[in-house]
């Protein structure tokens, strides 16, 4: 791609996006093997797999792969091909298993990848050396975070840690949300989107479409007794493509916050966990724990909703025009009965494909990938605005959740990576222009 | 103990109605089908029997939330449904299924659905009975064409004039919601 793909103006203090990077199959190849063959990225929680020789098979990039605990309790992430001749060798969805045998031809391999039974070795090259290199393809780098477990298709890929930057901080305060840490739950929400990748990245770090487009939750939570406003909400770029949102003043945080619609009971278990925390974890961490929502977007498939309740939503995009996505339920490990039907309640209203708001932000991007077919080879006018609050982002003022700062820095973040001859810059970055936070 | 032998008929066209009133639009009288205090589920397509407090779901509102959503429904900024898809419904393979022990897991299809929980939301159950059944709904909208197959798990209370829903669950038979099958109308 060498047309422009991504256009920052300082200047004119505008920053425009190619819509061809919605729709073109050529660069949905190139992020193929630019990004999604090139990061790290989020695969499954350790809690789905609770139990030794648990498996879940899971498609992520395109490839099947077996996410599996072994017999001593390992975390693998297989890729889900026969070494023989190809064959899917796990045709379940999840399961128990001890053992995973390739129905074609009988060869069978242990929960950790070991080949345990070739029939017919005899025929084959006498050696050890030969049924060794037969044990399934595990992906070349695999490591945990908090539970969050994370795969690359290559070696040459960071630490996970570095990779995820300030990005894991947050992460590990989902975990201390909670003495006894967070667990998935199952029941997963498994659907598909007619939308590229990007706009469900775009629609999470965007509070400018709450109010319009979900309207009628607005409606429903301003009469269960809460209005909804945009202060003190903010947009924050991280480093290697990871975003945040900070939503303070925003709403209630089931056990942190309280609000009306949770009810008396809850209140005052919202107390008694409150005062736990700060025992626990101190004043000022309880602070950044307890009292902000977060969206965390972790470059380039992970969605962390830190809101309400915590939902993980995972993206594999599908083609330039659909996404498979993924999501499930954070929970505290030990939590009050009646605390975690209030969460479950309170979580699911809200998001998921059949909840009272996520149908409107799937239609909202759904409207979107079917709009921007109508530029095409519009040449300038083929461009997406992406300018709001760009203003206040050059004058050192940190950008609101209403703007669309977050959005630019994964724009800029995406352009290095897949078309960098793509990246039209015109005048200087001031060096007043903010990004990052540090809460520590 | 409800005497089953006389009401299959009858819940069948109580069903019948309501597929009706849904591929009509007629929230009000959609939401006149409930009893106060009443629930509406849908589990995930993983569904394994599991209660909607120890898994997520779809949908799951209890009577608040029901009137929230056909409140939504109704408004013309429900912009998932503005407008509207176009529905057309079939109700099958009705079945009554007495509330002898309110613990016993009940077996719908693949999978056997957690009795206990509605117990525990909904205390004595001796005035009411379960109805399983078939459902097929074809949904058009946005140019496109879903169906959506799967079974219903109601509780179902006898009523002067027919029933009321105090538990009304649809069980999707499908492995995934395909693209654009978003549940932004009632299933």
């Amino acid at each position: 791609m060498t047309h422009t793909m991504v256009a920052e103006d300082w200047d004119r203090q505008t920053f425009r996006v190619n819509r061809e990077a919605y729709r073109s199959q050529q660069l949905f190849d190139a992020e193929r093997e630019q990004i999604w063959g090139r990061s790290w990225l989020y695969l499954g929680h350790e809690t789905e797999l609770p139990n030794k020789n648990d498996f879940k098979v899971r498609t992520l990039a395109g490839r099947p792969l077996i996410f599996v605990r072994d017999g001593e309790g390992e975390i693998h992430a297989f890729l889900n091909s026969c070494p023989h001749r190809g064959t899917v060798v796990c045709r379940e969805n999840e399961g128990n298993a001890k053992n995973f045998a390739c129905f074609y031809h009988a060869w069978t391999f242990r929960s950790n990848g070991q080949v345990s039974s070739i029939p017919g070795l005899d025929a084959y090259p006498g050696d050890e050396a030969f049924r060794a290199s037969m044990a399934l393809r595990s992906v070349a780098r695999l490591e945990i975070h908090e539970g969050y477990v994370f795969v690359a298709f290559t070696a040459d890929v960071p630490p996970l840690l570095e990779h995820l930057g300030d990005a894991a901080d947050y992460m590990t305060m989902i975990e201390q949300q909670h003495a006894s840490g967070m667990t998935t739950l199952p029941g997963t929400q498994l659907y598909s989107v007619r939308g590229n990748w990007k706009l469900a990245v775009e629609n999470a770090m965007d509070g400018y479409h709450f109010s319009p487009t979900h309207n009628t939750f607005v409606g429903y939570l301003r009469e269960s007794g809460f209005a909804v406003t945009d202060d003190d909400q903010y947009a924050y770029t991280l480093q290697n493509g990871h975003l945040l949102l900070v939503l303070t003043g925003h709403g209630g945080r089931i056990s942190m916050i309280w609000e009306p619609r949770f009810g008396e009971d809850e209140r005052v278990r919202t107390q008694e966990h409150r005062a736990e925390m700060v025992q626990r974890l101190g004043e000022r961490r309880a602070h950044y724990v307890a009292d902000e929502s977060h969206i965390l977007f972790v470059y380039p498939n992970l969605l962390l909703f830190d809101i309400e309740g915590l939902s993980i939503r995972q993206l594999e995009p599908v083609s330039p025009g659909v996404t498979d996505v993924r999501a499930w339920q954070l929970v505290p490990k030990e939590e009050d009965p009646d605390a975690r039907a209030l969460r479950m309640r309170t979580v699911v209203s809200f998001v998921g494909p059949g909840g009272l708001a996520t149908p409107d932000d799937i239609e909202a991007y759904e409207a979107v990938q079917r709009g921007i077919e109508a530029t095409a080879g519009g040449g300038a006018n083929d461009f997406s605005d992406m300018s709001r609050g760009l203003a206040d982002e050059i004058k050192g003022v940190q950008g609101r959740s209403i703007d669309e700062g977050a959005m630019r820095g994964f724009w800029r973040h995406w352009v290095a990576a897949v078309a960098p001859a793509g990246l039209s810059v015109t005048g200087e970055r001031p060096e007043s222009f903010v990004t990052g936070r540090d809460v520590r | 103990m409800i005497d089953l032998a006389v009401s299959r008929a009858a819940v069948e066209d109580f069903l019948y109605a309501e597929a009706d009133i849904l591929d009509a639009w007629d929230y009000d009288a959609w939401l006149a089908l409930f009893e106060p205090g009443a629930r509406f589920e849908v589990p995930t397509t993983d569904f394994r029997g599991w209660s909607a407090i120890e898994s997520g779901s779809f949908v799951t509102d209890d009577w608040d939330l029901i009137k929230a959503r056909v409140k939504r429904l109704k408004s013309r900024k429900a912009h998932a449904e503005n407008p509207h898809s176009r529905t057309h419904r079939l109700v099958s393979n009705v079945r009554l299924h007495p509330i002898t022990d309110p613990a016993a897991p009940l077996r719908v299809g693949p999978v056997s659905t957690n009795v206990a929980l509605t117990a525990r939301q909904f205390g004595d159950l001796s005035d009411s009975f379960r109805v399983t059944a078939s459902f097929v709904v074809h949904r058009a909208r946005d140019g496109e064409f879903d169906s959506y197959v799967g079974r219903y798990d109601h509780v179902l209370v006898p009523h002067e004039d027919g029933f009321r829903f105090r538990l009304r669950r649809s069980i999707l038979g499908h492995e995934f919601l395909t693209a654009g099958a978003r549940l932004s109308f009632i299933l």
